[in-house]
């Protein structure tokens, strides 16, 4: 169950600061960094939702990120649409297409719930790579980003989209922590801890699983948008499984079900794995070890390890003072 | 070449790539039931029994790597299983996915290290380098050799499950692990013969593959996917399903690309789900 802790928002609001400092002072090549550290951890944030809160393992949400970053593409590069607008639709489209890949996944469960995401995830990738119009192999260039000339930002230059990138992460935290607050929140830790139960108590467990994936799916759906606003090009390579499968590589990294901890994760994957990359190729390799140091060691993760070592202090504090 | 001579070159690919299939599967779907273990590396495994075989062939040529490249793979995975995956065998469905998962990594990485990040070729013995000629059409005789072995194998493999006391030992560990135990088998040392075995026919299609394409680091995530779908498909444990599994993947992905290019890879995505949605089990379930 979820509980917006102390200790959560002081970490939340540190890494925030940073991000935002380091915008101010790692110039051009830093705030890349900054862009693409949030974009990812959007996708983290989303999947850390269905899998660390719902038990919803799924391996779809490259998918529905590419899908929301072809959408906007689509709309502002070949219809020549509005970028506001196609925000929006873009996003709602992701939401309703995780609906009913949740909807008709909650059959399945374990394994075979990620096989299903891995299936309709894969069928997304291929319509998309099959069609001509959309550029194919090749992607499609020529994206627009939003226009926010009205209020007096250039969102052509790399700060203010950087911070945009930020606010837009830190309003998906707030979504999702609302959200798992709620008594929607609650009911799907419940469906979490025990399905049979909670259909018994009347509960259709199925459109509670559909709309929680759907509300991923929106999340997802702003990271895709971002990333297709911040290179101005999309591929086919977003929506690949391979992507998904890093997302949770993030997240289980991080801290799975923490919310924090896929913030965690991502912010330092993205920054070592360019430390990394600047002495050697193989930083998939340190990945890889790293993924399976983690889940050997308990599987709590980066931020899950720091929670956990500091309850645990805390406890022993209260009971020797009791 | 004729209308129906290209149907019977089409239908011989497509059995050619449902017997590599077949290879790559079976292992997987047999340590799938047997033990729930969900092995992602299985790919990399196939991956490996080709570059091994590319190295040690430049030496003791093509049967050299046709021999040790598939107990070299094993050696891998007895590594493996000792290490990781003899404590992830109780651990839930997510940890084995993801330190599995993190084997990919570990593993392509560690192939670009070793060989390049280039693609390789291993050159088809020469007892079967030529063409020959059947049904009335010319076709590459190493592919023919690719389809006889996959039958042979496939036949050993269908008698020593149903035939022998290893296979009904596997059978009964498949179909209730607990029983099995309990009527004294030893369910882990069957286990782990069967993930050795499982290794090593990864390997072996790894080096039966290796003429056919090109080695790459990534050519495990290539046939990771499809081999993965065969095995839910068709059922987990099950060897006929894998049997069904593979030469229904084989055929749609052959003969899709060349009726439909557009349509092949989202059939078999389809029929994925559609088994998954309305046959959770597979279409030959192991377990009654």
């Amino acid at each position: 169950m979820f509980h917006q802790t102390a200790l959560k928002s002081v970490t939340l609001v540190i890494l925030l600061l940073g991000l935002g400092a380091y915008v101010q002072t790692g110039g051009y090549y830093g705030r890349e960094l900054v862009i693409e550290a949030c974009i990812l951890a959007m996708l983290a944030l989303s999947v850390d939702v269905v899998a660390g809160y719902g038990g919803m393992i799924s391996m779809c949400h490259g998918a529905l990120l590419g899908a929301a970053a072809y959408a906007f593409a689509a709309m502002t590069a070949l219809l020549g649409w509005p970028p506001s607008l196609s925000f929006v639709i873009a996003i709602v489209a992701s939401t309703l297409l995780a609906t009913a890949i949740g909807a008709v996944s909650s059959r399945t469960q374990g394994i075979f719930f990620i096989m299903a995401t891995l299936a309709f995830g894969q069928m997304v990738y291929v319509m998309i790579f099959d069609a001509p119009m959309l550029g194919g192999d090749d992607g499609m260039a020529g994206v627009k980003r939003l226009n926010l000339d009205l209020v007096g930002i250039n969102f052509k230059k790399s700060a203010p989209f950087a911070f945009a990138c930020i606010a837009l992460l830190a309003l998906s935290y707030g979504l999702a922590a609302l959200m798992l607050r709620s008594g929607f929140g609650r009911t799907l830790s419940g469906v979490k801890a025990n399905e049979d139960r909670l259909r018994a108590l009347g509960v259709r467990v199925w459109w509670v699983k559909a709309r929680a994936f759907g509300f991923s799916g929106l999340l997802a759906g702003i990271a895709g948008v971002m990333a297709a606003q911040h290179t101005q090009f999309v591929s086919p390579e977003l929506l690949l499984w391979t992507l998904s499968g890093e997302a949770l590589v993030v997240v289980i990294l991080g801290g799975l079900g923490t919310l924090v901890g896929p913030l965690v994760g991502a912010i330092a994957l993205v920054f070592v794995k360019h430390e990394i990359s600047s002495v050697t190729h193989y930083w998939h390799l340190f990945i890889g070890i790293a993924l399976i140091l983690t889940v050997l060691a308990g599987g709590r993760g980066l931020y899950g390890q720091f929670e956990y070592v500091v309850t645990r202090a805390r406890r022993r504090r209260a009971k020797d003072h009791a | 070449m004729s209308d129906t001579g290209f149907w019977i070159v089409q239908t011989l690919n497509g059995v050619q790539l449902s017997l590599l299939y077949f290879l790559l599967s079976v292992g997987l779907t047999v340590i799938f039931g047997l033990m729930h273990f969900v092995n992602l590396a299985h790919g990399a495994l196939y991956a490996l029994g080709a570059y091994v075989s590319v190295t040690v062939s430049a030496v003791l040529g093509y049967w050299g790597g046709f021999l040790l490249a598939p107990v070299a793979v094993a050696v891998v995975g007895i590594g493996l299983y000792l290490l990781l995956i003899r404590r992830l065998r109780h651990a839930d469905h997510m940890n084995q996915v993801l330190v599995t998962f993190g084997l990919i990594f570990v593993f392509t990485d560690l192939f670009r290290i070793g060989w390049g990040d280039i693609d390789l070729g291993l050159e088809p013995p020469t007892l079967f380098s030529g063409q020959s000629t059947v049904f009335g059409v010319v076709y590459p005789t190493y592919r023919l050799f690719v389809i006889a072995l996959g039958l042979v194998i496939m036949a050993a493999l269908a008698l020593v499950l149903t035939r022998t006391q290893i296979g009904a030992m596997i059978r009964a560990g498949v179909d209730n692990e607990d029983m099995a135990a309990c009527l004294g088998i030893d369910v882990d040392r069957v286990f782990f013969g069967v993930f050795c075995m499982g290794c090593a026919l990864a390997g072996l299609a790894g080096v039966v593959a290796a003429p056919v394409f090109s080695v790459t680091p990534a050519m495990g995530d290539s046939v990771l996917i499809p081999a993965l779908i065969v095995v839910v498909i068709g059922g987990l444990g099950s060897l006929r399903g894998a049997v069904v599994g593979s030469f229904l993947v084989g055929f749609i992905q052959t003969f899709g690309a060349v009726i439909a290019p557009q349509l092949a890879a989202m059939i078999t995505y389809a029929l994925l789900a559609a088994v998954l949605i309305l046959r959770p089990a597979g279409l030959f379930p192991a377990r009654s």
